[in-house]
């Protein structure tokens, strides 16, 4: 009752309308961005990025960014391993202060002796000592929750892929798949204080990269997360480097007067990467190797420091990530290659492995609100006080 | 020390999942090894006897619809070994109509006074118990007493299976025939159609 949908109707004609109005100016801007790719100077653009100023994350490009690789085939025995969770928030409206992670565990092998692993474990986080991150240097603390226990997930999702990888120990070739990017950070972690930065990063994700570092180099496992429709622009951004007509680039200086849309580099903006690359890849080919400068992946990812590449796995176009311990080492890229479009192949179009991570994770909304119950039932029977919100309560006892 | 596997006893089907005072269903163990059609099944604890009127094969989850792989295959087989999920995303069930149960004094052919419970193991009955259960025809009523022409299926297959269990399977099947006549009396039709069913 509460959306007019009338109203909904009329805007998104107009989008629509907008969009339509845009298409020929899109696919001219299109076309001289894949022009400029297929004969990009590579150190120049490197090096007008190094010396640049401008707003855009771009990564280093490789000496031939126009360059595409064929699958090699997979191997016939392989193993594919993906962890994914789901999580209840802090809710104020509980009677008591908790959050709920359940992270999964998905093993699936093919070959000679097929085998699947689906599995599940809830994690409550309670009191002080679980919920909450204290600074060992102040008094400061931060409470773990929202957009911090996403964090938290990611990091016990990463773990519990390294657990998983560390139990299958024998030289059967190995992907071990994350949903999303492998730069777990972005600009949310930034905005933490540093006391959360190393607890997410130096206790946390790089102690699980090193873990899975540690089983390649025993036996053939590449890492890679897999990110599905990519709304990245950093090699298209990169590509407005290249027409850039001022050396060094100073975006402030030479354009900050101009409206979007007059300066020079917009005859080849507003694009994404996928957008361009869809253009340059067949089915079943992957792009060159891109190399993250994201300050955080350079300040701390270290020995993991992530490269990325397209891959048309033919319904759509992926953007994969891997660790420099795989994208430096040919037969781990080529496995990350071949094993993700066989898992796409098998998952009609997405890795299954990944997919089943997914469901084994999902907590649905009759989960949640039976949780909620499970926390009032498990207070009363102790004869401890269970109270609720009038906003929860209203909202649950719906009245005319 | 035997390990789990060995002491699971291979003749057990699966396990009571749901179950009413007229029937239960059993989730079983393997995929696609249920019942056949009219096999009688007997759970432990409080014995039930009850005989197996359908069998399905479906996702766990209701909300994932099984879609088709094997466009590339060359059998049914090769889907499941290279999609090897699929066999702990499907289940196999079995629903059976509750007949009888064990009393002191052997077995009584009406329903028992409770269902059996949840997680009761399940097995289906040797031919032994079979021809011990068949020797009165009580029972019968229980069984037609669902929607022809489905419960006609299962009590004939029911029957069939029950006369091979007897030495003279012959005058198994004439008595079991006269049981269903005066029992269908008022519905020549059906009756015609349940005694066609009965010859092996």
């Amino acid at each position: 009752m509460g959306l007019d949908i009338h109203g909904v109707q009329s805007q998104l004609d107009a989008l629509a309308s907008n969009l339509q109005s845009q298409t020929a100016q899109h696919h001219a801007r299109l076309q001289q961005a894949i022009q400029q790719l297929r004969s990009a100077d590579a150190d120049a653009i490197n090096g007008k990025r190094t010396q640049g100023r401008f707003a855009w994350p771009v990564p280093a490009f490789p000496l031939n960014p126009a360059a595409h690789h064929s699958p090699t085939l997979p191997p016939p025995d392989y193993r594919a391993l993906a962890t994914d969770g789901s999580r209840i928030d802090i809710d104020r409206h509980l009677p008591v202060r908790c959050a709920l992670l359940n992270i999964s565990k998905v093993l699936l092998r093919y070959g000679a002796t097929p085998d699947a692993r689906l599995d599940s474990t809830p994690h409550l986080y309670t009191g002080d000592d679980q919920l909450a991150l204290t600074d060992p240097d102040s008094t400061r603390e931060q409470l773990m929750e929202g957009a911090l226990l996403g964090l938290k997930s990611s990091v016990e999702e990463l773990a519990a892929l390294a657990e998983l990888a560390e139990e299958s120990a024998d030289d059967t070739a190995t992907l071990a798949l994350v949903d999303g990017s492998l730069i777990l950070w972005g600009p949310t972690i930034q905005a933490y204080p540093d006391y959360v930065r190393r607890a997410f990063i130096d206790q946390g994700l790089l102690p699980a990269l090193d873990r899975l570092k540690a089983v390649a180099s025993r036996q053939p496992l590449a890492l890679a997360a897999y990110i599905s429709l990519p709304g990245s622009t950093g090699v298209a951004d990169a590509l407005r480097l290249a027409v850039c007509p001022y050396d060094p680039v100073n975006c402030d200086q030479h354009c900050g007067r101009l409206q979007a849309g007059q300066r020079p580099c917009d005859s080849v903006g507003g694009l994404l990467d996928r957008e361009l690359f869809a253009n340059t890849l067949s089915p079943g080919e992957r792009s060159e190797l891109f190399t993250s400068t994201s300050s955080i992946v350079e300040e701390y990812y270290g020995d993991h420091a992530v490269a990325f590449y397209y891959l048309n796995v033919g319904e759509e176009m992926a953007r994969v990530e891997v660790p420099a311990w795989v994208a430096q080492d040919e037969t781990l890229l080529n496995l990350s290659h071949s094993l993700i479009l066989d898992q796409c192949r098998r998952g009609l179009g997405y890795p299954v492995a990944i997919m089943e991570a997914h469901e084994q994770a999902v907590i649905t909304g009759q989960d949640r609100e039976l949780f909620r119950r499970m926390v009032e039932d498990a207070l009363a029977e102790r004869h401890l006080p269970v109270y609720t919100s009038e906003k929860a309560r209203s909202k649950r006892q719906r009245s005319l | 020390m035997s390990s789990p596997l060995e002491a699971h006893d291979l003749s057990r089907l699966g396990e009571v999942v749901e179950a009413s005072s007229a029937e239960f269903t059993i989730h079983c163990y393997q995929l696609h090894v249920g019942a056949p059609l009219g096999t009688l099944v007997r759970t432990d604890g409080p014995e039930i006897l009850a005989v197996v009127r359908n069998v399905t094969t479906a996702s766990i989850d209701p909300a994932r619809r099984p879609v088709a792989r094997g466009r590339d295959q060359p059998d049914s087989e090769a889907v499941y070994q290279s999609n090897p999920q699929l066999e702990k995303l499907l289940r196999t069930e079995v629903q059976a109509i509750i007949v009888g149960h064990r009393g002191d004094n052997g077995f009584h052919q009406y329903l028992p006074a409770l269902p059996p419970r949840i997680h009761a193991f399940a097995r289906a009955c040797d031919a032994e118990e079979m021809r011990d259960f068949t020797q009165r025809l009580e029972f019968l009523p229980l069984l037609l007493q669902g929607q022809p022409p489905l419960a006609d299926e299962v009590t004939a297959a029911f029957l069939r299976q029950a006369a091979a269990a007897h030495s003279d399977s012959e005058s198994f099947l004439m008595a079991a025939g006269q049981e269903v006549a005066r029992l269908l009396s008022s519905d020549l039709r059906r009756l015609n159609s349940l005694l066609r069913r009965l010859r092996p």
